[in-house]
């Protein structure tokens, strides 16, 4: 009796440990690339943390010789959002083969791109710039909080030639593609804007795309 | 508790690795309109919207850069400078909507009584390291307009107060050779094409008398198509382990349930 008891309570356990081991990976799993991802959501990593620790001096390391600097034309190489931890490179990227902005190449995941046809962050125009929400398999990439940005809120563009230029958050919307302002987030002209892009909605995977695309408004302040 | 621990669990995983995440609603986004003083015989202007001063000092054969206007219908009054408001020559109400870029054009001649507001809807969009080109007709008498490049006609028989079509051009110099029929008097329109960008060439003036037809060029953004900026949250080929943990994860779980409630029953 005492024997089947044991037993008993040996499946029963048997049967919890199943269920606790596939609870525990179901968290590892959730966990996993969240740890492995250096997206917003996550903890930084040593380059990183570096960076958002002497974010002023990092246009200026990237120059190499001060000759070189001269010569080459103002571009904005960081992009940083203190109020959602976001510190990252920005890339020049163009359109792709479809005539859509294009994202950026180098590091899809981690950089911002800056549309280089378009205006310079900090000149009449609208400045824009875009970011991955997420890596596949669903991991936070570079834009991954944007979502969370309040009106208000500080943007950072560090240039080329070693000027910071500040704006600050005048309008978070998410649009249908088919519905977003396109002349207002690529044409408007009578200022010095600046505005993020990035996804947002559902995924859809027979289009490859989500359903809207968010997009962050800011003005420059100085 | 643990099983609803775990479906819980499940149920959290799945909505981060779907994307799904609360939207902020859309707000409410301007239209864009420019403005072109084509009217030859009406001085400089003043230009009000909606009663209020828009444009001081209004130069004819001018173009404004895309304003910023609220979406919905407008009243747009012509006035000579100085003259205010309740003096316009020419008024005219019309709607525009959220996010499009309109051209408005102020036509005709005073002499003749037909002074009027045309409204174009414009595409900047670019798909593109080209350039968009458009005529715009807007020279009273002048019959229609063929534009040709190198001896080719590009774009055929716009007659007054029509627009073309876009056409697409390669960025760089051009030289455009507009012929006004049946007059067949051609006048050349030399330009630099920006790649990314859309050009319009605005036809303005009087063919025979002053002020001389001229072709007036705007040169606006192009407007690339959205990114593409997502990802699918379910891992692709490159993480097939994933798949595999998940099935395994759903398994386990929904075993050890079964077994625990069979060994209860």
């Amino acid at each position: 009796m005492l024997l089947l008891r044991h037993l008993s309570n040996k499946e029963e356990r048997m049967g919890s440990s199943f269920q606790s081991a596939g609870v525990c990976l179901l968290g590892c799993l959730f966990l996993l690339p969240l740890l492995i991802g250096n997206g917003a959501g996550t903890p930084p990593t040593s380059a990183e943390t570096t960076s958002m620790q002497k974010p002023a001096t990092l246009p200026s390391m990237q120059r190499t010789t001060p000759l070189e600097a001269e010569v080459k034309a103002e571009i904005p190489l960081r992009l940083m959002i203190p109020s959602i931890q976001v510190d990252a490179p920005i890339e020049t990227v163009t359109t792709t083969a479809e005539g859509n902005l294009a994202t950026p190449i180098q590091h899809p995941w981690d950089d911002a791109g800056w549309y280089s046809p378009g205006t310079l962050p900090g000149q009449m125009g609208s400045a824009v710039i875009d970011g991955h929400l997420n890596r596949p398999g669903g991991a936070p990439a570079v834009f991954w909080n944007l979502k969370q940005l309040r009106i208000g809120d500080a943007v950072l563009v560090f240039t080329s030639t070693g000027i910071t230029h500040h704006f600050h958050i005048t309008r978070v919307a998410a649009y249908q593609p088919q519905d977003a302002p396109m002349e207002e987030i690529f044409g408007n002209t009578n200022g010095r804007y600046l505005n993020l892009i990035t996804c947002a909605g559902v995924w859809v995977a027979s289009q490859g795309q989500t359903t809207q695309r968010l997009i962050v408004f800011a003005t420059f302040d100085s | 508790m643990v099983l609803s621990m775990s479906i819980a669990c499940s149920i959290f995983m799945l909505l981060a690795y779907t994307g799904i995440q609360s939207s902020p609603a859309a707000a409410e986004s301007p239209a864009f309109i420019r403005i072109v003083h084509a009217s030859p015989d009406v001085g400089t202007v003043d230009v009000f919207m909606d009663g209020m001063k828009l444009l001081s000092s209004f130069q004819y054969a001018s173009v404004t850069n895309y304003l910023p206007l609220p979406a919905g219908s407008h009243n747009m009054k012509i006035a000579l400078i100085g003259k205010g408001v309740n003096a316009s020559v020419i008024t005219q109400t019309f709607p525009v909507s959220i996010g499009k870029a309109y051209t408005i054009a102020a036509l005709g001649m005073q002499s003749t009584k037909n002074l009027s507001v045309k409204v174009f809807e414009d595409d900047n969009t670019v798909a593109g390291n080209t350039s968009k080109v458009r005529v715009y007709h807007l020279s009273p008498g002048a019959g229609s307009v063929d534009t040709a490049e190198s001896m080719h006609t590009v774009i055929h028989g716009i007659s007054y107060s029509q627009a073309s079509d876009y056409i697409l051009v390669p960025a760089g110099s051009h030289v455009f050779d507009m012929t006004i029929s049946p007059a067949n008097v051609a006048i050349p329109v030399s330009t630099a094409l920006k790649p990314w960008t859309v050009t319009s060439l605005f036809a303005i003036g009087l063919l025979n008398s002053s002020p001389a037809l001229k072709f007036v060029t705007a040169q606006a953004p192009g407007v690339p198509g959205l990114p593409q900026t997502g990802s699918s949250p379910i891992a692709e080929s490159s993480q097939p382990w994933t798949f595999l943990a998940i099935a395994l994860c759903l398994l386990l779980t929904v075993a050890g349930s079964i077994y625990r409630r069979e060994r209860s029953a």
